[in-house]
């Protein structure tokens, strides 16, 4: 293997143009604690590593019209800790703070985790509960996607090889609404998880759902959320009953991955688990909303 | 693309390229294999070995070193790319005199080790936060220590010098608890 070369561009439109050239041999460089451990386990060869660190403009969080921001740039531990994530994507910023351990979380960024696209990670289905857009900038401009459509399998996106993400959009959770990302891990404490279960819920006084979203992320090839499930619980009380239904509804459709943090059927069993115990603490979250709401409270 | 030099490191005949970082606050120019890790450039090239290579995935901590005010993980990190960056080591933490920072001096003062391998991690986590927050208190302690493992066990006294240094409560005086077990 020859020794890559390195660059540092100044500018999105030189990063694209190095990627470019390089026609898919080059591997583009953000936070690089993927890229480093693949680097060193030998399982990638770039002829060319391009860092974005010397790239202005990639590391903000901002919140426009109902939408907050967050730069390509911007690592775990700022999207955790940011006040507009706290207070607009608190589930976001729970599974940003649950990743690995501060010194991982120092260094990964936001776009980096996403491009990456690994299956055992806990922000893609936060983010994809909340129905994200990813922004990426390629040689024809730049486009937005879906996040649902921009993950479509194990380690792989819809991403060009010359194509960078440089944003991604996420819609504020409405002030009424309850939402929890729960991670469980198998192994120890700081691992990557076994099963991660976004949810969002937001309900009526009078209990009546009138929105869920529930995304199962690290449990199969790519985080998973079924609208038709969630779109059946609406226009009815999300009582235990219909928890359960939910749960039960995402045990019996994951196409559950096996590996060292469990097997195929251990996973499909803690689905159904943790899926019910997201959901419920989601609901939960909304009651304190709604109550802390009709109590007059300022949020 | 420009031709702006500085932006391009391409790799001599030995497949290296040049590196200048500050190191300690010294400035040192290496070469390094553009995937070399900045664990290996600081322990083979430097010959700098506080920081340990332990897990070699970031979970562990014992190969932490500070980057820019920031602890991270030396063995996920690219020395290529710390190119005009400012990296302390634990031997940044001992002045020319032999006086060490206090962070090392309450370890010392608690005996906060048995072996010591994870200790220059330990320290260099504690020395981060404080420089960000001098004022933290144990949750923030505790978040800057995940990731830090002390196969040793030693984690009580490792908390009861953090206590101390970041100054939480009372500190266990762990001599104090010593002499009342053998009264």
């Amino acid at each position: 293997m020859s020794a890559p070369a390195v660059f540092f561009p100044r500018t999105v439109a030189e990063a694209v143009e190095l990627l470019d050239a390089y026609d898919g041999s080059a591997k583009l460089v953000a936070g690089g604690t993927a890229l480093t451990l693949m680097l060193q386990q030998r399982l990638v060869s770039p002829e060319a590593l391009v860092s974005l660190r010397d790239v202005p403009g990639l590391g903000g969080t901002s919140v426009e019209g109902g939408v907050v921001r967050l730069g390509a740039l911007v690592t775990h531990t700022q999207a955790a800790r940011h006040a507009l994530v706290r207070a607009h994507l608190p589930v976001a910023a729970t599974a940003f703070s649950l990743v690995g351990n501060a010194q991982v979380r120092a260094a990964a960024t936001v776009g980096g985790v996403l491009a990456e696209a690994d299956y055992a990670s806990d922000p893609p289905a936060a983010l994809l509960a909340l129905d994200a857009e990813v922004l990426a900038v390629g040689p024809g401009g730049e486009r937005r996607m879906p996040i649902a459509e921009f993950l479509v399998g194990f380690y792989q996106t819809t991403l060009a090889p010359e194509e960078i993400v440089t944003r991604v959009d996420v819609p504020a959770l409405p002030p009424t609404a309850g939402s929890a990302y729960l991670k469980h891990t198998s192994r120890s404490h700081e691992d990557r998880p076994c099963v991660g279960v976004a949810a969002v819920v937001r309900s009526d006084g009078d209990g009546t759902c009138r929105d869920l979203r529930v995304a199962v992320g690290a449990a199969c090839d790519r985080p998973l959320r079924l609208v038709d499930v969630e779109a059946g619980a609406v226009g009815s009380p999300l009582d235990d009953a219909a928890v359960e239904a939910v749960a039960t509804a995402y045990a019996e459709r994951v196409d559950p991955v096996a590996d060292v943090r469990g097997s195929a059927w251990y996973r499909r069993e803690m689905v159904q688990v943790w899926v019910r115990r997201a959901v419920h603490a989601a609901r939960r979250a909304a009651e304190h909303t709604t109550n802390d709401q009709r109590e007059g409270a300022v949020l | 693309m420009s031709d702006d030099l500085s932006q391009v490191k391409l790799p001599d005949d030995d497949g290296r390229v040049p590196v200048r970082l500050d190191v300690n606050g010294r400035a040192r120019t290496l070469r390094v294999h553009p995937t070399q890790t900045l664990l290996d450039a600081l322990r083979e090239q430097l010959r700098l070995h506080g920081a340990r290579s332990g897990c070699g995935v970031g979970m562990c901590g014992a190969c932490t070193v500070i980057i820019d005010e920031q602890a991270v993980s030396g063995c996920l990190t690219m020395a290529a790319l710390c190119d005009g960056r400012q990296v302390r080591t634990v031997e940044g933490l001992e002045a020319r005199d032999g006086t060490l920072s206090p962070v090392p001096e309450a370890f010392l003062r608690h005996r906060a080790f048995q072996c010591s391998y994870c200790t220059s991690g330990f320290v260099l986590a504690l020395e981060a936060l404080l420089a960000a927050d001098p004022e933290p208190d144990e949750a923030a302690v505790r978040e800057a220590f995940s990731g830090h493992i002390c196969r040793c066990g030693s984690y009580s006294r490792i908390m009861a010098a953090a206590r101390e240094v970041a100054g939480i409560g009372t500190a266990l005086d762990v001599a104090a608890v010593e002499t009342r077990e053998r009264a």
